[in-house]
């Protein structure tokens, strides 16, 4: 260092760093642009599957989409058969899965000094999480589909709740976890007995973040196609007997996107535009409900 | 203002007969020896100051008078505890009835997910029914007792969580009182306080003390100067001495003691 830069640095304390801090502001603006293009991409690609789902699904859209069934292709029909599926396998998959999922997240958390079993049932639990769907369907074609001779409603209905089970196990112990140690001590320091503990204080503190995941899980579940297409198979009319295959939005879309029909491909994008609706109006939901709720702390 | 009255409630102990007594006490966290034989009487109301530096140990006495280490495995306790003709540490203590009759406030306020009302019905609903007036009579009874009445009375159905901390830990404190204990333990009640705050803490244990035997643990030695009747010193585990307050802050007789609250350690 010379003689005279000493002396800059000595008179002006501003200046210090020199050809260190002009390094330092180049990284930060080149980060902070290399973020904010990586962020335009994303908002691209949403905003432009939007787009496209609404410009061409609106099209479609009618009163008869909600009150037709499928029909064959240039007789018009709806997709009222695929939404009354759509939302009798998922519902009943959320119904089923719940409570297994909130007993066995509740089981994890709280009783966890039983190390080793905690810790594979939170194994199994998380591999369940990346089990490729197409795979929770062909299981389930295996042990119900197969034994019963037929397709149904029921497969499909436990093809969804096999998925929507390890999410809801992994948000209730993660909120579980969010409770403070301190708000359990006095709780017991009341003479508290460990359920009512759970009950009264643990789930309360984090049935925000809890029934958010629920939500979250049921939005996740509602797009499936590859679950379904071994298990409830589809169904061209209107059908709510459990006991026999099932349409539903998400196999109708795999089904007439691929077809040779205008009218049907048509009536894929109108039904990729209701399921990217209920996603998204339960993931806004789920958020604002979480936000009002407030988290497992407050 | 004696609005909480305790009847049903055998006549009051002599002062020479104390409320708890603890003989020969070790106590293990899993390999870690952290009490060494204590033996200290905690005298029928009057108020037991613990001080100590922090690992001293006190604050793991206080959770073995309520067995709140039950909860954790791998901490065990041995030696007697006597509380009310019984050894709290035998198997056969109901530890849901012993933490009713011992009450516990804590460090940070702790107060429920739900209203500023059900804070205090949750503790009375596990050991008592009672009718509706009867428990919206609990309620005013204890608020009052911990002068909070007067600041919440008003919204007694808002969330608990909307009040300021030292609301909160005298919410605590009165949560704690309703299910009418005869002891009751204080993890350094004022820490997470302000002065003010703190003050109305120190004034409250003054008055609880005609009706509760009181064990605080604090860091604060001006506190336990103020407010303890008796005072404990507790060093590496073991109990150093225990004498008036009066007594240790102006002539111990251990030189450990002399050190500490002169502020030579700790």
């Amino acid at each position: 260092m010379s003689a005279q830069k000493v002396q800059a640095v000595a008179t002006d304390g501003w200046q210090r760093g020199g050809a260190q801090a002009v390094r330092r502001r180049i990284v930060e603006r080149l980060v902070n642009v290399l973020c904010a293009i990586a962020t335009v991409v994303v908002l691209f690609l949403l905003f432009s599957i939007l787009w496209t789902l609404v410009t061409r699904g609106a099209a479609g859209l009618s009163l008869a989409t909600f009150v037709h069934s499928t029909a064959a292709p240039g007789s018009g029909g709806g997709l009222a058969n695929a939404i009354i599926g759509s939302c009798e396998q998922t519902l009943l998959a959320a119904l089923l899965g719940t409570p297994i999922g909130m007993l066995t997240g509740i089981y994890l958390s709280e009783f966890s000094h039983d190390g080793k079993i905690v810790s594979f049932v939170r194994f199994v639990s998380d591999m369940m999480l990346s089990v490729p769907s197409i795979l929770v369907g062909l299981f389930v074609y295996l042990v119900v589909v197969e034994p019963a001779g037929h397709f149904s409603g029921i497969a499909g209905t436990l093809a969804l709740a096999i998925l929507f089970i390890p999410i809801v196990v992994r948000t209730t112990e993660d909120m579980l976890h969010l409770v403070p140690r301190a708000m359990r001590e006095a709780a017991y320091a009341l003479g508290a007995p460990g359920w009512r503990v759970i009950v009264s204080i643990c789930l309360r503190a984090a049935r925000g973040g809890i029934m958010t995941g629920i939500l979250l899980a049921l939005a996740r579940i509602s797009g499936e196609t590859a679950p379904l297409l071994f298990t409830s198979l589809g169904n061209l009319n209107w059908s709510t007997n459990l006991n026999a295959p099932m349409a539903s939005l998400p196999v109708t879309i795999y089904q007439y996107a691929g077809s040779a029909y205008d009218d049907w491909v048509q009536m894929a994008w109108t039904g990729a535009l209701l399921i990217t609706v209920a996603v998204l109006a339960t993931n806004i939901f789920a958020r604002w409900w979480l936000s009002r709720n407030g988290t497992a702390s407050s | 203002m004696n609005t909480l009255t305790m009847d049903n409630r055998p006549a009051p102990a002599q002062s020479s007969v104390p409320a708890i007594a603890i003989r020969n006490l070790d106590f293990w966290y899993g390999e870690n020896h952290a009490l060494r034989g204590i033996s200290l009487d905690f005298p029928t109301r009057q108020v037991t100051g613990m001080i100590g530096p922090s690992g001293c140990g006190k604050s793991t006495l206080l959770r073995i008078l309520n067995r709140m280490y039950d909860l954790y495995p791998g901490q065990r306790a041995m030696g007697e505890v006597l509380f009310d003709g019984r050894n709290i540490l035998s198997p056969g203590i109901d530890v849901n009835v012993l933490r009713s009759r011992i009450g516990m406030v804590f460090q940070k306020p702790t107060p429920f997910p739900m209203s500023i009302y059900d804070n205090i019905a949750f503790g009375v609903r596990l050991h008592e029914r009672l009718s509706r007036a009867d428990m919206d009579q609990r309620v005013e009874n204890v608020l009052r007792r911990v002068a909070l009445w007067g600041e919440v009375k008003d919204r007694l159905n808002a969330s608990a969580a909307a009040l300021s901390g030292g609301q909160q830990q005298r919410l605590c404190i009165a949560r704690t009182i309703a299910t009418r204990p005869e002891i009751i333990l204080l993890d350094e009640p004022t820490s997470a306080l302000d002065p003010i705050s703190t003050a109305r803490i120190e004034e409250l244990l003054d008055e609880l003390k005609q009706e509760f035997s009181i064990a605080i643990v604090t860091h604060n030695l001006q506190q336990a100067a103020r407010c303890a009747d008796r005072v404990a010193f507790f060093y590496m585990g073991e109990l150093v001495e225990v004498d008036t307050a009066d007594k240790m802050f102006t002539a111990p007789h251990e030189k450990r003691t002399q050190d500490y609250i002169t502020g030579r350690f700790g």
